[in-house]
Parts: C-alpha cells; sequence; structure tokens
C-alpha cells in the first residue's frame, strides 16, 4: 500500500520536473512526454520495493521462528518434530491473534516471543523497503534530463508485463499437468497402472483403512462415461442438432431463424446445476415410470443412465447444431445450385450434396460436443448415481468418471489416500482423452476448410 | 436426326406423364416434405425442451419467494420474558436479547391461541422472528401484539393440498386444519423476506439465499479483478506485439487448450495447487475466484484478440505515422476501439464462471455456511453451489427454495447476457 503511495508521489514529482525541463531549453526538445518520466520514476520506486517484500515475507516466517527458537522460552519445547511444528503453529496464531486460546500451554507462553520477533522482523523489512524505494527513486529520479529516452524504457517495462500475462496460459497448463502427474504417479505406487485400467471392480469406499487393490479398476467408470456421453447423449444431440442446422440454414424464413437461434443459444447457457436439478427431479423419475410401466424392466432405477444421457444430449444440441451452421454455410453455394439445377429436390441436394460436404465439420463438431459431454460434471453428478455397474441398460445406473471425482474428493479424507490420489488418476485419463478429442475436431476441421479454399 | 440427340443410345425419352413418374415425382416430393418437417420438428423439440424446462422451474419457484405465515397473539408484556424496553438501549443488548427465551415465548403463545399441537403449526426457527421484532420495536415489550409466524413445512403442504409423497392420515387431518385456519384469517401467503436476506439454513422456512449470493458476487469479483486484466494483456500481447516463435505457438495452444479443458480438471488444479501447495483457505471466496479466473481467462483471451484483430490496420499505421510510439498506438487508439468487444467477451465468460459449480465443489465450497461471508476469506458458498446442496436435502420444503434459487440464477445471468447483447449492438463497428 505505502510503496504504491510512494510510487504515486514519485509520479508526480517526476513529472512536474521533466515539465518544468521542457521550455527552458532551447536546443533540445525533450524525448518523451512528462508523463513518462513520472511513470519512469514510479516504476523504479515501486518494482524493486515490491520484489524485496515478497520475498521478505517469504523468508521472514522461517527467520522469526529462528530468534523464537533461540528465546529462553523455547528450551522446553519437546523434542519431537510433530508435536514441535503443533506448538510453534499455535504459538503464530496466538501471536497474530486469529486464535483467541490455546490448547498448549507451551504455546501460551511461546506467544509473546513470536510477537516481538514477528514486529522486530517487520520493522527491519519496512526500513528496508523504504530505503530501497528511496534509493532506487533517485536513481531515477536523477536522470529525468531532457535528453532522456523515458519512453523508451518505460514501454520495454509494458512489453515485459503483456508477456508475463501471456505466459500465465502456459504456467496454468504446466499446473494443471503437474498436479495431476505427480499425484497420478503417487497413486500408481500403490496401485498399479494395469490393475487400474484394465479392472473391472470399482468400489473405492471399502477401503477406509486397506489399500485393496482390487477395488480401483476404472472400466466401469469408463463405460459408464461413454454409455452417457458418447452415446445416449449423442443419439439425442446428433439428430436434433443436426437437422436444426439443416432446418435453420436451407428452410427457415430469415425472422424465424433470427428467433430460434437465440433461443437454442440459450441451451447452452443455462448452467448444468440446474439441468443436474432438473434431470434429478423431473426427468428421472419419468424415465423410471416408462420403464417399470410401459416396458416392464423391473430393475430401472431413479437414478438412470437414460435420464442424465437425455439431458446431457438437449444441452448439447446448441454445441452440435452450430458447428453444423458453419460447416453447411462454408459449402460453396455453386455445388447447391449445380444439384438443384440438375432437379434434385431441396432435401434431396441437403442429403447427397451439402451434408456430404459438409461432414468433416460435423463429424468435428460432433466429437467437439463428445468432448464436453464426457467432461461434464454437474448433471451425471446429480441423475446419474454411484453404483458402478458395468451394464449396457440405459434404465441401470451407473456412474462416470467426473461423478467419482467429486465422489472422491468432496467429504473429510487425509490428502494422502488412495481414494483421493485416484481422483487425481482419473483427472488424468479426462484430461487426456478430452485433449486428445479436441485435437483429432480441430484437425479434422482444419482439413477441411483446406478443401474449398 | 432429332431422335439420335434424344436417344443416343436408343432410348425411349421419358414420359414425365405416365403414371409411374408421376407416383415416383409424389413420392419425391413427400420425402422432401417429410424432411423438412424432421427439421422443424428438431427445432420445435428443442425449443419445447427449454420451455418445459422453464415452466417447471418457474411454476414451483414462484411459491418459492412466498412463504405461509400463521398469526400468533403474542403477550409480551404477560411473558416471563423479563425485558423492559429501556435495558435494550444499552450496550448489552445483544446479549440480553440471546439470553431471553423467545423460544419459549414462542411456543407458550402457540399453545395457548392453537391447543397442544400448536407449537407443531409454527416453523422451527420461528421464534427467531419473535426476537427480531422484539429488536426492531423494544415497545412491544410492553403489550401484546399479533405476529405473523412463518408456518412449518406441513402447513404449508397443507396450504397447497397437496398430500404430498406419504399419503396419511395425518396429511389429511392438517390439510382440514389449514381449511380451518384459513376461514378464521388466521392464515396468509406472503412474501418471504428471509428468502432473500437469510443465508443457509437446516430448515427450509428459514433457508434464504442471501449468503449464497454474496459469496457468488465476492466470487466473482476475485475471477474479475485477475481474468480481465490478465486476459486483456495476454490477447494484446499475442495479437499486436507477439513474435511468430515457437514460444508464441505454445502459448497460443494452451490458451486454446485451456478453453476446452473439463471445468471440473480445473477443480482438481485449485485443490492441489491453492489448497494443498499454498495453504489458502479451504472453501474461501479468495480460492473460488483464483479457480474461476483460470477457467475464464482464455474466454477473454480469444475474445480479445478477435476484437482487436477487428480494428483496421490503416488506424494502426496512422498513428505510427505521426510518431506514437507502439503503446500509444495501443493505448490511445487500438484498445478504445476494442473495448465493446473485450467487455462483450468478458460478460460471456463471467456468466459462465457464474454458472459453474462443480471445480467449487472440489476446493470445499459445498461446506454448509450460515452466515453471510464478511471477506474474501471467510467460508462461502456460491448460488448454484447452493443449488446443488438444497437439491440434495430430504426434507420437501427444500424443492419449492431450489426452485427459486434456480429463477434468482437464471435472472442473473439473463441480464448479464442481456448486457453482453445490448454492448455488442450498441457499439458493434463496421470498418
Amino acid at each position: 500500500m505505502m510503496v504504491i503511495g510512494f510510487a504515486a508521489i514519485g509520479w508526480f514529482t517526476a513529472r512536474m520536473r521533466a515539465a518544468r525541463l521542457r521550455p527552458t531549453e532551447g536546443a533540445v526538445r525533450a524525448h518523451s512526454l512528462p508523463g513518462y518520466h513520472g511513470w519512469y520514476v514510479a516504476l523504479w520506486l515501486a518494482i524493486p520495493a515490491l520484489a524485496f517484500l515478497t520475498v521478505w515475507s517469504v523468508v521472514m516466517p522461517g527467520m522469526v521462528e529462528q530468534s523464537v527458537l533461540a528465546s529462553p522460552a523455547a528450551q522446553t519445547l519437546p523434542a519431537s518434530d510433530i508435536e514441535r511444528t503443533a506448538i510453534l503453529g499455535e504459538a503464530r496464531a496466538l501471536a497474530d491473534g486469529s486464535l483467541r486460546a490455546a490448547f498448549n500451554e507451551e504455546a501460551e507462553a511461546l506467544a509473546p516471543a513470536f510477537k516481538e520477533a514477528s514486529g522486530f522482523y517487520s520493522v527491519i523489512g519496512l526500513i528496508a523497503t523504504v530505503l530501497l524505494a528511496f534509493a532506487c527513486g533517485a536513481y531515477a529520479f536523477l536522470r529525468v534530463r531532457p535528453d532522456f529516452r523515458a519512453r523508451n524504457r518505460v514501454e520495454r517495462v509494458v512489453m515485459w508485463v503483456l508477456l508475463i500475462a501471456s505466459l500465465i496460459a502456459i504456467l496454468t497448463t504446466i499446473g494443471i499437468v503437474a498436479s495431476l502427474l505427480f499425484e497420478t504417479i503417487r497413486f500408481f505406487d500403490r496401485i498399479s497402472p494395469i490393475e487400474f485400467i484394465f479392472g473391472t471392480h470399482w468400489s473405492p469406499r471399502s477401503t477406509t483403512f486397506s489399500d485393496d487393490p482390487g477395488s480401483f479398476g476404472a472400466i466401469p467408470l469408463f463405460w459408464g462415461t461413454i454409455l452417457i456421453g458418447a452415446i445416449i447423449a449423442m443419439i439425442v444431440a446428433i439428430p436434433l442438432g443436426l437437422m436444426s442446422a439443416v432446418y435453420l440454414t436451407q428452410y427457415a424464413p430469415a425472422r424465424f431463424r433470427s428467433v430460434m437461434k437465440p433461443v437454442l443459444e440459450i441451451l447452452a447457457g443455462v448452467p448444468t446445476v440446474v439441468y443436474g436439478y432438473f434431470a434429478a427431479l423431473t426427468v428421472a423419475p419419468a424415465v423410471r415410470d416408462f420403464a417399470v410401466n410401459v416396458l416392464g424392466v423391473s430393475s430401472a432405477s431413479s437414478e438412470s443412465a437414460l435420464a442424465a444421457g437425455v439431458v446431457m444430449g438437449v444441452m448439447i444440441i446448441p454445441f452440435v447444431s452450430s458447428m453444423a451452421d458453419d460447416s453447411l454455410a462454408a459449402v460453396p453455394g455453386a455445388m447447391r445450385d449445380g444439384s438443384l439445377a440438375m432437379g434434385a429436390t431441396n432435401s434431396e441436394t441437403i442429403k447427397r450434396v451439402l451434408i456430404p460436404a459438409a461432414l468433416p465439420g460435423i463429424v468435428g463438431g460432433v466429437l467437439l460436443a463428445v468432448s464436453r459431454a464426457i467432461g461434464e460434471t454437474m448433471i451425471v453428478v446429480m441423475a446419474a448415481g454411484l453404483a458402478a455397474n458395468l451394464t449396457a441398460n440405459p434404465f441401470e445406473s451407473v456412474t462416470t468418471v467426473t461423478v467419482q471425482i467429486v465422489q472422491l474428493l468432496t467429504g473429510d479424507q487425509e490428502f494422502d489416500s488412495s481414494k483421493t490420489l485416484a481422483a487425481f488418476a482419473l483427472g488424468l485419463v479426462l484430461f487426456i482423452v478430452t485433449l486428445l478429442l479436441n485435437i483429432i475436431a480441430l484437425s479434422v476441421v482444419k482439413r477441411f476448410r483446406e478443401a474449398y479454399e | 436426326m432429332n431422335t439420335a440427340i434424344a436417344s443416343p443410345t436408343g432410348r425411349q425419352p421419358t414420359d414425365w406423364a405416365a403414371d409411374a413418374m408421376q407416383r415416383r415425382i409424389r413420392a419425391r416430393y413427400r420425402a422432401e416434405k417429410r424432411f423438412r418437417f424432421y427439421g422443424l420438428f428438431a427445432i420445435l423439440l428443442s425449443a419445447g425442451f427449454l420451455a418445459f424446462l422453464l415452466i417447471t422451474m418457474v411454476s414451483s419457484g414462484a411459491r418459492g419467494f412466498t412463504q405461509t405465515q400463521i398469526a400468533l397473539p403474542v403477550n409480551f408484556a404477560a411473558s416471563d420474558i423479563f425485558l423492559e424496553p429501556g435495558q435494550l438501549d444499552g450496550e448489552d443488548r445483544a446479549q440480553l436479547l440471546a439470553r431471553a427465551d423467545f423460544q419459549n415465548l414462542a411456543r407458550q403463545s402457540a399453545i395457548a391461541t392453537y391447543g397442544e399441537d400448536g407449537p407443531r403449526l409454527l416453523s422451527n426457527g420461528a421464534w427467531v422472528k419473535l426476537r427480531n421484532a422484539v429488536s426492531d420495536d423494544p415497545t412491544l415489550l410492553t403489550r401484546e401484539e399479533v405476529i405473523w409466524m412463518p408456518a412449518s413445512t406441513e402447513v404449508d403442504f397443507a396450504a397447497r393440498g397437496d398430500m404430498g409423497p406419504r399419503q396419511s392420515e395425518e396429511r389429511a387431518a392438517m390439510i382440514e386444519r389449514y381449511g380451518e385456519l384459513d376461514e378464521a384469517g388466521q392464515v396468509r401467503r406472503a412474501l418471504s423476506w428471509t428468502f432473500l436476506t437469510m443465508a443457509d439454513s437446516s430448515d427450509p422456512t428459514l433457508a434464504g439465499i442471501w449468503g449464497a449470493l454474496k459469496g457468488s458476487l465476492l466470487t466473482m469479483i476475485v475471477t474479475l479483478l485477475l481474468a480481465f486484466p490478465i486476459g486483456v494483456l495476454a490477447a494484446v500481447y499475442l495479437e499486436e506485439y507477439a513474435p511468430q516463435n515457437r514460444w508464441t505457438d505454445m502459448i497460443e495452444v494452451s490458451i486454446n487448450n485451456l478453453a476446452a479443458v473439463p471445468s471440473i480438471i480445473f477443480g482438481l488444479l485449485g485443490l492441489a495447487v491453492f489448497i494443498n501447495t499454498f495453504y489458502l483457505p479451504r472453501s474461501a471466496a479468495v480460492v473460488g475466484g483464483l479457480t474461476l479466473a483460470l477457467m475464464t481467462m482464455p474466454v477473454i483471451v480469444i475474445a480479445g484478440r478477435n476484437a482487436i484483430k477487428s480494428v483496421p490496420p490503416s488506424i494502426r499505421d496512422a498513428a505510427l505515422g505521426v510518431g506514437a510510439s507502439p503503446v500509444q498506438v495501443l493505448t490511445h487508439h487500438v484498445l478504445p476501439l476494442s473495448l465493446p468487444g473485450i467487455l462483450t467477451g468478458t460478460i460471456i465468460g463471467m456468466s459462465r464462471a457464474l454458472g459453474e459449480t462443480a471445480p467449487l465443489l472440489l476446493i470445499g465450497m459445498r461446506a454448509f455456511v450460515a452466515t453471510p461471508p464478511d471477506g474474501f476469506t471467510d467460508p462461502a458458498t456460491v448460488l448454484p453451489v447452493q443449488i446443488f446442496l438444497w437439491s440434495d436435502e430430504l426434507d420437501p420444503g427444500f424443492v419449492e427454495r431450489t426452485s427459486a434459487a434456480i429463477i434468482v440464477l437464471l435472472l442473473f445471468l439473463l441480464a448479464m447476457n442481456g448486457l453482453a447483447i445490448w454492448l455488442r449492438n450498441k457499439y458493434e463497428q463496421r470498418w
């Protein structure tokens, strides 16, 4: 806060000085506008000081702890590491006021020492920051001269900021891959990858205390994910999405199209938790009643794969239809006109000419939709159930990868159990599969585009 | 000669008037009509599904905003609450109120008015309303007053004439009882302020969305403050300055990939990095905001790049020509011109973040939070997660609360998308 205040002061003074410089010079015109001189000084004031503060806040707790341990009150601390850390942590909390009363008596005794030490080091840090800011600020301030190229220096900093901002995307990607890989490797230390990928029995709930490798077979989860996301959802989404796109691009009057296209897009904008609630509350009971009363399926569950899949399919319709829309529009008009001129009807033209020509784009869209469907969480969490069944019966309850991730990671368990690590392994599989689907989809689309350009 | 052209292979010319041919033509036209009908049917089915969803939510959610209330005459003066109006001016007001046994007062008054089973008519936490009433107007303590209390879930069901899932004599008796109360003018249906002003509760008649709404707001602030500047700066770099090399290719690829990663993966990232590595507080708005910011950033970058790309190069060249530096071109010309586009993309990204549930479940924002969060590090929950939590509740009273919360969420999303469309229409420029 203070550093920013300093920087603002530096900005004003340097700007004023630069502004005063300007008219007095006869021969040399100032290279940069006064504002740039201001920014130059402000940056010099703020960046080293902030950097120092960051380093200091990382280093300081260690130094505080060292000095507390050296104090007389710390001589009575138990030797065991775990107890020691617990007491020290409590004393620290007492000292900064986030804890009112301590559980350990030793912590009470240590708290004043903590307070003193951290006060001491904060003052040192403060003084050092102020000195650093002034030193750097003075250095920059003295360089405010008409011929000084402040603008170029400031712009170089701006470039660095821009570069750093875009590097955050890479950092996030690395963070995802690293955190998933790291935990997955720890998981595979305990449970063999072959058992995980090819095992057919999934019941991590039963392994509260032991790490029974036999209960981490993920095949039922993969099957459930495919059944819901890639089979049932697509049976709903592909025909509806494709036919909607065909009708909207080929037949619909302009006004109808301008109304219905946004309406379809709303389907994609509804939060998935709303779909999930709708699936669980309205669709799932209806599906079960239908199965029991009409089809006579006695094993029908109120948490069926069908209910989750149908609702997910509806959610996916806009993705399929907008991709199909784009690729139908990209087919050259001459092909359509040629077919119509040969005497084909509209529907024949669409079925025999337009759709085959747009097929790569449509397939790409479907692949993207599948990747979205298998990564979708809330609908299946709320409507698909938890039982890991290896069944092709859509009226039975199945579970998916995303459901299990949520199940394994909510609730109170320590972070080191095989169950939590298994969630990261599932996450890694999900990440890789969706990534592959996306890459394939994009390359299919790209190849198609080249064909007509 | 003429016949040779008509049928070079010696085939007879097609007889269009023949019956077989006419039948085939009719069949083709029928197929055409059918195909066209399928298309229309597909669209109407999708739209119908949306309409069905909205109607279901609105019809069951509309009741969630109101509450069945019961008139309860309470004689404060004769009660065994030893409080005087004057006492409540002092500093220890909150303590005095907390110590007074309003729970018993509500019970006694209910028994006095409605007989032995009177307390069952009231919601479990109805006494809080008595306390708030006294707190608002201490002079109540000296007289008798009729207070409208929230009714219990059972009465609420009876008010609907709904037998509920378990049809029983008890239910039927309650419906009859409700009819009597209604005739006597002792019940009413009123707007439920508790729903809009309270936080989560285990009692559906007292549960509200204010806590979740505030949590959503705090989370969105963190998301916006992080994702918007980073997203815009990254978009500017990639579009204006980035050299074509392996590094910038990698940045581009990873941004496009991040936009397609399932949201739950971001939850795993948030759990592993922010909570287990940096020890940030669990269930806090700041962690939720960080996680959602990473998810929203690619959306903003992609929208921002498109907006910047659509600014014509002639404007840049003109500015550079009169001596502006690259950064001046950017801040004085390119950014102001592309701002509407960037904002549209940002709002769309934010509305997606607002509806997101799964990553927040993983970082612990599904905790039961009965007090609205006061800061970024307090335990908080957000609207979609609140909906998810309520949907799991067994008490049937939560069904309408859930639908009502969904209506609130949808209204927010609608408002945001409306804003985005308005911005796009108002500031859209063609060069």
